[in-house]
């Protein structure tokens, strides 16, 4: 029994880095803006917790200062990709080789080393033994289904990513809303950032996490509620590692693969019924411009 | 004409307004954390310039070539293969099985060992390139998967059944040596016969001249053949290469696999000729790298060449700060990706303004 409570709340652990980032995928991509920085954006988010935490002395200075660390890196990419009108994978692209020299620059100038920071000064906070991040996210998640459904403002930017022609001609301020959508991406991988729970930042700690976040995304078919159900997919069969890690017939090797050797497998079964946003990935030009 | 040859230099300079404006960028940083930035370009410039600077930058180049000519002939295409890193990991490894233990004359043994790397790239970019085609799933999110799959992979087999480990000498989980018939010879004596002596001490080796001639190769191919003009045609508009006939779906699968197999390549210059053996240290990330040195070359096969020489006289400006400025190296790291994001969006920038002003040229006439 215990052994079950313990698996699951491992799973839930280790689940809320990727659906965080999966909620933030949902608002970006409902905006019509694919966005695959955000693993990059969840490492520079990460090493900004450990900098907010080490020079403001507590865990909401590392959240703020996080938080304001995926707010501009999503910035930098909804500029190139919304107002230049870049590619957006290859701006997402970009933002990952970008958050990899700033992450360095950064770790070296504020603690010395380049691929690793100090620890934070403080506990990670817990509540009954649980990440406190964790409970935040089951909250946030019914937030965002209710923000994206029965809101003005969900209807709004779900118009943009399915349709920004007439959008525009219904008054709807299609950049903004697709600035909004970008932003929203940044903060969500800011808290599945904090979530990974940095002690110490380490180069390359999100291990991939930002794409399996955009597969946990297709996965629930862009819905709020289900992308976060299809982390918890990714994230228990991560957690499993916690329990076979020790067991001599099976490789470690191949415990560290499981999750996306799931993720592939799972994408090769069931994404024939996913429909993303008609005008998901489609730079918008504006109201009668070529 | 005349005219065509404007809208070309345009296209072409917009690469080094991205250079340009990242190199002014390089010099605010190094103002604002108290360093003469005249200085740090010198030091860039004296570090990377000298013989054997250029030698390293050269020899550095190579893995650069393969994976960004990887990257780029799958952009082509329309795909967006993010899996060279997968592709490097498992191609290099398929190639030194066949080096290790396969007991062949060289003339035979070599070739063999290039096909197989190529067939272990193809391989890996098999997975994704049937999801794509017959699912339509994303090919970057497969990709990503396949590469950490494929570094789980390469390290079971290292530790575990191809293990050379040979005890007391050294932990590093590796193969076996590479038989020397299997292994790439330096090139040092070509440079000699036109005058140009590079010091023995930098690995520049025949991978450098194979991946040369395989972007001339993929530059007729791509641009002298019809499957490259088929290829180019789906990569522009998908719809448009359907109507007129083209089997899309086929010719992006082909050419992911292609793409894979150039990714197999990766590994030649630091497995068969560095090393001389697999280890699962061989450099990460140069997959990654590729991506890079594709959008900076604008995906031609001979826009990457300029492209890997510029990352790899990057790094080696990075050395060059800090050993004569009191800058680390990181902020080249930094740069690089400022720059990468630069030059993207000044391409974009470029090709937007041709593009307005031939329309304009064609409403005036």
């Amino acid at each position: 029994m215990n052994l079950v409570v313990f698996f699951i709340i491992k799973g839930l652990e280790v689940s809320a880095p990727i659906a965080f980032a999966a909620l933030g995928a949902v608002f970006t991509e409902r905006a019509g803006v694919v966005n695959i920085g955000l693993e990059g954006i969840m490492t520079t988010s990460a090493l900004f917790f450990v900098w907010g935490s080490v020079f403001g002395g507590n865990f909401v200075m590392g959240l703020i200062a996080a938080s304001i660390a995926g707010l501009l890196m999503a910035l930098v990419h909804a500029v190139a990709s919304i107002t230049f009108r870049v590619n957006q994978i290859i701006s997402g692209i970009a933002i990952n080789i970008l958050a990899v020299g700033i992450t360095r620059l950064v770790s070296y100038l504020s603690f010395g080393q380049e691929t690793q920071s100090k620890t934070i000064p403080f506990d990670f906070p817990h509540v009954f033994g649980i990440n406190i991040m964790v409970l935040i996210l089951i909250p946030l998640t019914v937030i965002s289904w209710f923000v994206l459904y029965k809101t003005v403002f969900g209807l709004r930017l779900r118009s943009v990513g399915e349709n920004p022609e007439a959008a525009d001609s219904l008054g709807i301020p299609v950049f903004k809303m697709k600035y909004i959508g970008v932003l929203l991406s940044g903060i969500f991988a800011a808290l599945g950032a904090v979530a990974l729970v940095p002690n110490p930042w380490v180069e390359g700690m999100t291990a991939g996490r930002g794409f399996i976040a955009l597969a946990a995304m297709i996965l629930g078919n862009w819905d709020p509620v289900k992308a976060v159900l299809a982390s918890m997919l990714f994230g228990f069969a991560d957690a499993l590692r916690f329990f076979f890690g020790d067991v001599e017939l099976i490789p470690k090797e191949f415990i560290t693969a499981f999750p996306y050797i799931v993720a592939l497998f799972v994408l090769s079964g069931f994404v024939g019924k996913a429909t993303p946003p008609a005008a998901d990935g489609i730079p918008y030009e504006g109201p009668g411009e070529d | 004409m005349k005219g065509e040859l404007k809208y070309k230099l345009l296209i072409i300079s917009g690469p080094f307004i991205g250079f340009g404006i990242s190199l002014l960028l390089l010099g605010f940083i190094a103002f604002l954390m108290k360093e003469n930035p005249i200085n740090v370009y010198k030091a860039m410039a004296k570090f990377s310039f000298s013989k054997a600077g250029i030698a390293y930058i050269l020899a550095d180049s190579t893995p650069l070539i393969f994976s960004g000519l990887a990257v780029a002939v799958a952009f082509q295409a329309g795909v967006f293969n993010i899996g060279v890193e997968g592709q490097y990991f498992i191609g290099a490894l398929v190639g030194a099985v066949i080096g290790i233990y396969l007991k062949l004359p060289a003339i035979i043994h070599l070739p063999l060992v290039i096909l197989f790397c190529m067939i272990g790239g193809a391989l890996w970019a098999l997975f994704p390139a049937l999801l794509k085609v017959i699912k339509g799933v994303h090919e970057v999110i497969s990709t990503i998967m396949m590469n950490m799959v494929g570094y789980t992979v390469a390290l079971f087999l290292v530790n575990g059944p191809l293990s050379g480990l040979q005890k007391g000498i050294s932990l590093e989980p590796r193969t076996k040596e590479i038989l020397p018939t299997a292994v790439l010879k330096p090139i040092h004596g070509l440079f000699s016969a036109v005058g140009i002596d590079f010091p023995k001490y930098v690995a520049l080796d025949f991978s450098f001249i194979i991946a040369i001639g395989l972007c001339v190769v993929m530059w007729f191919f791509l641009y002298q053949t019809r499957y490259g003009f088929n290829l180019r045609a789906v990569g522009i508009n998908p719809d448009a290469a359907e109507y007129s006939g083209i089997k899309t779906k086929r010719v992006v699968f082909w050419s992911f696999l292609l793409s894979g197999a150039i990714g197999g390549l990766v590994g030649l210059h630091e497995v068969f000729y560095i090393r001389k053996y697999y280890t699962f240290n061989i450099a990460h990330g140069v997959g990654f790298d590729g991506i890079a040195v594709a959008l900076i070359g604008s995906n031609n096969p001979f826009g990457v060449i300029p492209a890997a020489f510029l990352l790899s006289g990057l790094k080696r400006a990075g050395y060059g700060l800090q050993l004569f400025t009191s800058l680390p190296n990181s902020v080249i790291t930094a740069i690089t990706g400022a720059m990468i994001l630069l030059i993207v969006i000044s391409n974009t920038v470029v090709l937007r303004i041709v593009r307005k002003m031939r329309k304009k040229e064609v409403g005036g006439v």
